[in-house]
């Protein structure tokens, strides 16, 4: 039953964040393929990079947003008492709230690509699924990294409303230092694909960024430790 | 009734910075038994019932429920399956709708009672598809007591229960205490409303700043703690009732008036030797007790 319960904390979010993806990916594609003869084959991929950059936003948002509640918030809304009385440890409340968080991440990444697959396919602009399946690896890889510090700012701070916004702060902070200062490392152009894109085909060049995307997820990782490690420490 | 005690606590202590909540504690707390425990705002019954849930980390000292150490997060994940809480604030998950709420709860329990359940859904009046955020202040307060009521646990805490309850509710309330301690459950419980506790506990703790100052039980209580009305033909000798047990003497021209926590027959006795033209000794109910305990620490 808790992985119900953080669905039902977290399904209004996730179906806003999956209905504003998948419109958006529809609606963009569909319209922007109309103008597009088959020749155009550049322009189109081109457009789909595009595409990635504007998913990536929504998508980084989205899972920013997710990331949010958890027992600390609970103590901010005063209903922690309930869930800390539970038989169940403080890890595993921690653990299933991730992984509905990491499933729902997952979604909002597959579904509005396979929407833009789908379209594309039936104006009859196919793109290759390789492709598609580029840009989803890209975007769940890296982008896991902005879910789990949203857990962990969200395991940290305290306030309905403070922690979203020190969650949204940190990764703006973020995108800043990395671009000015530490541009290869730029987790921001990892999950675009800027990093992997030809300039003249606008396809995503193989192989696949291994490095980066394990250098990322083993940053999740860590931070959804020490999410783990900050919550049993808490007092509440 | 076994005498092995459910709570246990030994120099049970919690600061948050300069202040301490709580001080030393030593609480022991009998099977089988309802038991009040009683203080101010802020004497530390709420932090006290949430290290002994595993919320708050004591500073220093130890104690066990039902034998399980609280401190150690396993033991205290074990305890809290035998064990029904329902905090001061009455949490609950807005989100959630009343039926959603049961069935969540009922989940983690194998002690749950779908029977009674469902009996207290219907004699509170609870909408089974109304969200938990529409409730009103009691229907919240109910549904929070339904949680801990369906479930045959080993142990009660309960935090301030009858606060945002009608006359009604509260009566329901303590009709349910009771029969719960009648059906073997060991019920700790706080509360501001002295007249309650009177009627259902069967033994009383008393907490100021921290601090246990009593721990008896009631009858125990009603027994020992005496108030004596003494009248002297001259000016009251207050000097001379000075004695042990005696928590507060006030004086006033001839008349005098003492509060005794034991030793009321020594008090008579010298108050006839000294010629008392009136003697009058009547005992305290629970509501002085604690204003006296209180006040005189």
């Amino acid at each position: 039953m808790l992985w119900y319960k953080a669905w039902l904390e977290t399904r209004a979010r996730f179906l806003t964040s999956l209905a504003t993806l998948t419109i958006f990916c529809a609606v963009f594609v569909g319209h922007a393929q109309g103008m597009i003869h088959p020749e155009w084959k550049a322009d189109f991929n081109r457009l789909l990079f595009v595409s990635q950059q504007f998913i990536v936003i929504i998508w980084i948002l989205a899972v920013v947003l997710l990331g949010m509640g958890g027992i600390v918030r609970e103590k901010a809304i005063g209903s922690s008492s309930l869930t800390l009385s539970l038989p169940v440890s403080r890890a595993r409340l921690v653990g299933i709230r991730v992984g509905v968080g990491l499933l729902e991440a997952l979604t909002l990444a597959v579904v509005p690509w396979t929407t833009i697959f789908l379209v594309s396919s039936l104006a009859r602009m196919p793109i290759l699924i390789t492709q598609v399946g580029f840009y989803i690896l890209l975007l769940v890889g890296g982008g896991s990294t902005y879910f789990a510090m949203a857990v962990l700012v969200s395991s940290l701070v305290e306030g309905e409303y403070t922690s979203p916004a020190v969650a949204f702060g940190a990764v703006l902070l973020s995108a800043i230092i990395f671009d000015a200062w530490l541009r290869p490392y730029n987790l921001w152009r990892l999950v675009t694909g800027d990093f992997y894109i030809d300039r003249h085909t606008y396809l995503l060049s193989w192989p696949f960024p291994w490095r980066g995307t394990l250098a990322s997820v083993s940053a999740t990782a860590l931070m959804l430790f020490a999410s783990v490690k900050a919550i049993q420490r808490r007092e509440f | 009734m076994t005498d092995a005690p459910v709570i246990l606590t030994h120099g049970l202590t919690k600061s948050f910075g300069d202040a301490q909540a709580v001080r030393g504690l030593n609480l022991s707390v009998g099977a089988n038994r309802i038991t009040a425990f009683l203080g101010q705002n802020g004497a530390g019954k709420s932090t006290t019932i949430k290290m002994l849930l595993g919320m708050v980390r004591p500073s220093c000292g130890e104690g066990t429920v039902l034998g399980k150490r609280i401190t150690d997060a396993e033991e205290n994940r074990e305890m809290r399956r035998k064990v029904a809480y329902v905090a001061e604030d009455k949490p609950l998950y807005s989100y959630m709708t009343v039926e959603q709420t049961v069935r969540f709860a009922s989940s983690f329990y194998p002690d749950w009672r779908e029977a009674v359940a469902g009996r207290l859904l219907n004699e509170y009046k609870l909408p089974s598809q109304r969200k938990v955020k529409k409730l009103s202040k009691g229907m919240r307060t109910k549904l929070a007591l339904l949680l801990a009521f369906a479930r045959r646990p080993e142990l009660l805490i309960l935090d301030e229960p009858s606060e945002g309850l009608d006359p009604v509710g509260i009566e329901h309330l303590l009709q349910m205490l009771v029969a719960q301690a009648a059906d073997g459950v060991t019920i700790f419980f706080s509360s501001h409303q002295i007249a309650e506790v009177e009627r259902v506990a069967d033994h009383i703790c008393i907490l100021d700043s921290g601090r246990l100052l009593l721990n008896a039980s009631l009858d125990q209580l009603r027994q020992s703690y005496r108030r004596i009305d003494l009248v002297f033909a001259s000016a009251a000798p207050d000097n001379e009732f000075r004695i042990a047990g005696v928590e507060k003497i006030q004086a006033k021209g001839h008349q005098m008036v003492l509060f005794a926590k034991s030793n009321a027959e020594a008090v008579v006795e010298r108050a006839r030797d000294l010629n008392a033209v009136s003697v009058e000794v009547a005992p305290v109910g629970l509501r002085e007790i604690f204003l006296e305990t209180v006040k005189e620490n």
